[in-house]
């Protein structure tokens, strides 16, 4: 028997996901010392890599896509229309909103682009447009609003991972509010047989030497007249250091961004990956297990080899992908064993499998799922509440997926939410005493 | 008319006697070997306990790829690759019937054990690769040779 190594920090963040990862950096940057354990890439790795924050449930379908409002002003027109939301749960907090936004815009420097007042809006590989605060560099030159001309999608001759046609005509559809002109070309970069390849294989061909200054140049060549920025598949490379978007950039001699990716999403890989680069650069000691044995802030836990003893804690361990909160007949909170709100402030805690499943999921599509938005309850500080609605325990904090009241996979609002609560409880839990 | 009562009488003594007679003293073996010898030429063999043990622990996979990035597959045809080792996941939850069809991905397995730290919901991909890939590849009938 290996007897565990011990670790005292002042701050324990469970989770290395956006949240997590946020709320690692905030409580590092307010002085605190910070372990970090987490398991495994969570949701954070599934995501399009771009950062919704809040749709504006106000603006109608047909409205130029220019009087968008910016992150701020949706997330309070959110709050007003949904108040199980984190948004509304925060309250005044709430407008700590563009804070979170430029630290984590900071924290991921090199990876993401500088936000603009609107959002952009960016293109998906279905061809549907979704606003985004904050986007990698590889899509900021994607925006609809943004592009000088035509938008032309590429598509990869043999590619079968995305069509290009498809999303050309879909993206059409939004030049009636003030989208660009779009066309589709095929392009054959010479890069070998590209039908079957997997997505993370084609990045990592294309971070080859040559390979995207190929891929440019045939952009080059199919280029239409009057184009003004070229869409290419979610695929360009998985180190940003490698640079491929730049290199096929330079070589087409016009400005190329990458599609909103579906699983598996390189830019989402790339987004994980920047958040732990961001850790390892900010000095906070990452502790890689599951945790085992917690029963709260001030006692020991025990993550592999390594016991840790923080008087407080970050929990930010996902929904139900993330394992922060699990389904086993009733929906739980496995770490500590904190009750599960459903949406509309229903308690979850009976027995799932005897209810029939439409009691947890609407039938309308875009109506509230409460299977989907299952979670801790919080009060206003991100302190999770026991039954009785008072703070479960002294200096324990939630933030992102595991938080319930948002369906952070569907809604838009998912890593918005986690950068805000992160940075919020990453800042709470640094305080000595939690509070404020 | 004698033809007709000829062929009823005949079907009379095929069904009231040497039928059940046949019944009666025909060897059955017991009930699963009657199962094992109508089923599992068909791929659905009984489920031992490991089998259940494999299955509840792979049914927590979502099917999102990220175990991807760490499996090279390097020894398989570009059609296999492109599959996945995540396609035996897909396959054997449908039915187990369909796990033949992914042996060739699971063959191709390097035993590497990249996949398991890089799993969100933690199923332990490396342990049901291994059962599976016995379990398709004791079930799998010889090669056939042509010519």
């Amino acid at each position: 028997m290996v007897s565990p190594r011990a670790v005292a920090a002042e701050v324990l963040v469970v989770g290395g996901g956006m949240a997590g990862t946020i709320a690692a950096l905030a409580a590092r940057e307010a002085g605190a010392r910070v372990v970090l354990v987490r398991r495994a890439p969570g949701a954070t790795a599934l995501s399009s890599g771009a950062v919704g924050v809040a749709p504006d449930p106000f603006a109608l379908p047909g409205e130029p896509l220019r009087a968008a409002r910016g992150p701020l002003e949706a997330a309070r027109r959110l709050a007003r229309l949904r108040p199980d939301h984190p948004y509304a749960v925060l309250g005044d907090r709430l407008e700590a909103l563009p804070d979170a936004l430029a630290f984590a815009t900071r924290a991921l420097a090199p990876l993401l682009a500088p936000p603009l007042e609107r959002p952009r809006f960016l293109a998906t590989s279905f061809g549907t447009a979704v606003p985004a605060a904050l986007c990698q560099r590889s899509q900021a030159a994607g925006d609809l609003l943004a592009v000088g001309g035509a938008l032309v999608v590429a598509g990869l001759a043999g590619h079968l991972g995305l069509d290009a046609a498809l999303v050309a005509a879909s993206l059409e559809r939004y030049r009636a509010r003030g989208g660009p002109p779009t066309f589709a070309v095929e392009v054959d970069a010479g890069l070998g047989e590209l039908g079957l390849l997997r997505p993370h294989e084609l990045a990592r061909r294309l971070e080859q030497p040559g390979a995207a200054e190929a891929l440019g140049a045939a952009i080059r060549a199919a280029l239409p007249a009057g184009a003004g920025a070229v869409l290419v598949a979610p695929v360009l490379g998985l180190r940003p250091e490698a640079q491929v978007p730049e290199r096929v950039a330079g070589a087409a001699g016009i400005a190329v961004a990458e599609l909103l990716a579906d699983v598996p999403s390189m830019p989402g890989v790339r987004l994980q990956a920047a958040l732990e680069a961001a850790l390892a650069a900010a000095g906070v000691e990452v502790v890689q297990g599951a945790i085992q044995g917690a029963t709260g802030p001030g006692a020991p836990i025990a993550a592999g080899a390594t016991e840790i003893t923080a008087a407080r804690w970050v929990l930010a361990t996902g929904r139900f992908v993330g394992g922060g909160i699990a389904r086993r007949g009733t929906l739980r909170e496995p770490a500590l064993g904190l009750p599960v709100q459903a949406a509309e402030g229903r308690e979850a805690g009976v027995d799932l499998a005897a209810r029939p499943a439409a009691s947890l999921t609407g039938a309308a599509r875009v109506g509230p799922q409460p299977l989907l938005s299952a979670g801790l309850r919080v009060d206003a500080r991100l302190r999770p509440l026991d039954a009785r609605g008072r703070p479960a325990a002294e200096g324990l904090h939630a933030a992102g997926a595991v938080v319930g009241g948002h369906e952070h996979a569907s809604d838009g609002t998912g890593l918005g939410v986690a950068i805000l609560t992160g940075y919020l409880a990453g800042r709470a839990a640094a305080r000595p005493g939690g509070g404020e | 008319m004698a033809t007709r009562a000829g062929a009823l009488s005949y079907l009379a003594w095929r069904a009231l006697v040497a039928h059940p007679l046949r019944r009666l003293f025909r060897r059955r073996g017991t009930g699963l070997e009657r199962f094992r010898a109508a089923y599992v030429a068909e791929g659905l063999g009984p489920t031992t306990p490991e089998d259940r043990a494999v299955g509840e622990a792979a049914s927590a996979c979502v099917a999102c790829g990220l175990c991807e990035l760490g499996c090279e597959l390097a020894g398989a045809v570009p059609a296999v690759r492109a599959l996945g080792l995540h396609a035996a996941f897909r396959l054997y939850s449908r039915s187990a019937a369909g796990l033949p069809l992914a042996a060739a991905a699971l063959e191709a397995c390097a035993g590497c054990a990249g996949c398991d730290a890089l799993c969100p919901t933690g199923v332990p991909i490396a342990r049901i690769v291994r059962h599976l890939r016995a379990k398709a590849l004791a079930g799998r009938d010889p090669p056939v040779r042509e010519g």
